[in-house]
């Protein structure tokens, strides 16, 4: 290693005489003292040590701090972005999770409601049915009985007509007077033959 | 005499004392201040355009505008998040990354300015060479460079380690042990503080190798128009040789605009390497599976860097 070190040295002092004197002739044209590097060579390293001192010390105070801050603050902007994002989804799917079980609810509910009002209409149909059906039935047999008793009236008074009227008939063919008694029997024997014969 | 304009080609590698007659600078020092200047403008400008904004302006606040702020913050994010932090672990890389990223920055604007040819610009302009090159070429700025990641490796080791963890990681963690093992610590001793200098050299020496390479094979190349010329080419023969040249010198160019940021990484990265290397083990036991693959990488990679 140390000889590879000094070859290189070696190289450098070569190369730097080497081309020094075609340096040397191009400042001398210049008029200017440009010189060959012999000893000197320490003089850019010394240079090197410095202004990288002065970089870092430079850089270390106004540029690193600035861009290491630049990248975190961005850095935890993309994460609390990427956070928010994701509990938004969450949130978002939860909404949508209750929505649709309110949905299914509400759609659960006015099926329920549809049958129970169908089932109360069909309730209230039947009862409205039934009750009518019964005022019907109540309606006839009141009419039925209306119309058998006027019925009876009818004929009762048709009997007594009749009887009056035959009894009358009656007591001309036979001239002779009768009596209310007579008349009053006879009436009720009429009416007594007429009332068997509507039952027959 | 070779190039065109510049006086030498190499004048990319070498470095030349009192430049326009100025005393005690060369071409790479006054080099060295110049992209440093530059560099530090363009980074506090970076920094700017990258920190948050006023709350005034809602989320356009967090946006970085412009591409080369841009470009440092994509960079600065992906040696943090995909190389440093596997390989030091987060406490370490919020320790270290101000001044890993100040020395990949460093290097990589030292290592692109030398892809730019301002000697020769200054040559065309009939100026003397006050600055140009790349300072990376120079033994002296890589070891520089290289010294003060030796002391940042060591000090993070003893700050970790302390006295004896050092000493024992020195041993290679054969002692305390049995005493027939003392011919063998000792030879491993041996190594290992060889180690501990041998590792920054090597992260010296291998910038600056590539750099002198990179840019001295883009010399050569460069050259081949004017030595035909030299010998006595023809006319034809000069045109052909240079645009031979010249199509090869443009491959090699983006070659080395991908060896500046090669190099640049490799340096930085290797000192992160170094760094995890001297941290305390068990902490790397203790941590996940899929972190003690990292760590067995990290070894690897300085293994393979060797």
């Amino acid at each position: 290693m140390l000889k590879l070190i000094l070859a290189v040295f070696a190289f450098q002092d070569h190369a730097t005489g080497g081309v020094g004197e075609t340096a040397e002739h191009g400042a001398a044209a210049h008029g200017t003292h440009a010189q060959v590097l012999d000893t000197a060579n320490w003089l850019p390293g010394v240079t090197a040590l410095i202004v990288f001192a002065i970089a870092f010390a430079v850089l270390g105070i106004f540029v690193w701090p600035k861009i290491a801050k630049a990248l975190d603050e961005r850095e935890n902007k993309i994460r609390r972005e990427i956070e928010a994002a994701e509990l938004a989804q969450e949130q978002a799917k939860a909404a949508l999770a209750d929505y649709q079980r309110s949905l299914a609810n509400a759609r659960d509910e006015a099926n329920k409601m549809i049958a129970q009002a169908k089932s109360d209409a069909k309730a209230v149909a039947e009862e409205l049915r039934s009750r009518n059906q019964a005022e019907l039935i109540e309606m006839k047999q009141r009419a039925t009985r209306e119309i058998e008793s006027a019925k009876r009236a009818a004929i009762s008074e048709i009997h007594q007509e009749a009887t009056g009227l035959a009894v009358s008939i009656a007591g001309k063919i036979l001239e002779r007077e009768i009596t209310p008694k007579d008349q009053k029997r006879l009436i009720d024997d009429s009416l007594h033959e007429m009332a068997e014969a509507g039952k027959e | 005499m070779f190039s065109l304009a510049s006086s030498s080609p190499t004048d990319h590698v070498v470095d030349l004392l009192n430049p326009g007659g100025i005393p005690l600078l060369t071409t790479h020092t006054i080099t060295l201040i110049v992209v440093t200047a530059v560099f530090l403008a363009a980074m506090i400008y970076a920094a700017r355009r990258i920190a948050t904004g006023p709350e005034s302006e809602g989320n356009e606040r967090y946006i970085t505008r412009g591409r080369f702020p841009q470009m440092v913050e994509a960079i600065s994010i992906y040696l943090r998040d995909e190389m440093l932090t596997p390989v030091l672990g987060e406490k370490a890389t919020r320790q270290y990354l101000p001044y890993l990223l100040t020395l990949f920055f460093f290097i990589l604007f030292i290592n692109v300015f030398g892809l730019v040819p301002l000697a020769d610009i200054q040559h065309l302009l009939g100026l003397p060479t006050y600055f140009g090159g790349t300072p990376t070429a120079s033994i002296t700025v890589t070891g520089a460079l290289a010294i003060i990641s030796f002391f940042v490796i060591q000090i993070h080791g003893f700050r970790e380690l302390g006295w004896k963890g050092f000493l024992q990681h020195l041993t290679g963690g054969l002692m305390p042990g049995p005493i027939a093992l003392l011919p063998i610590v000792v030879i491993v001793f041996v190594v290992e503080v060889a180690g501990l200098f041998i590792k920054p050299a090597a992260l010296a020496i291998r910038l600056f190798a590539n750099m002198v390479a990179g840019h001295t094979l883009m010399a050569v190349l460069i050259g081949f128009g004017a030595m035909v010329a030299k010998q006595g080419g023809g006319t034809g023969s000069i045109v052909g040789i240079s645009l031979l040249s010249g199509v090869a010198a443009i491959a090699i160019t983006f070659l080395e605009l991908f060896v500046a940021f090669l190099q640049a990484f490799i340096f930085m990265f290797l000192t992160a390497v170094f760094i995890s290397l001297m941290s305390h083990h068990d902490e790397h036991e203790h941590e996940a599976e899929g972190h003690e693959h990292e760590s067995h990488s990290a070894k690897g990679a300085a293994q393979h860097a060797h």
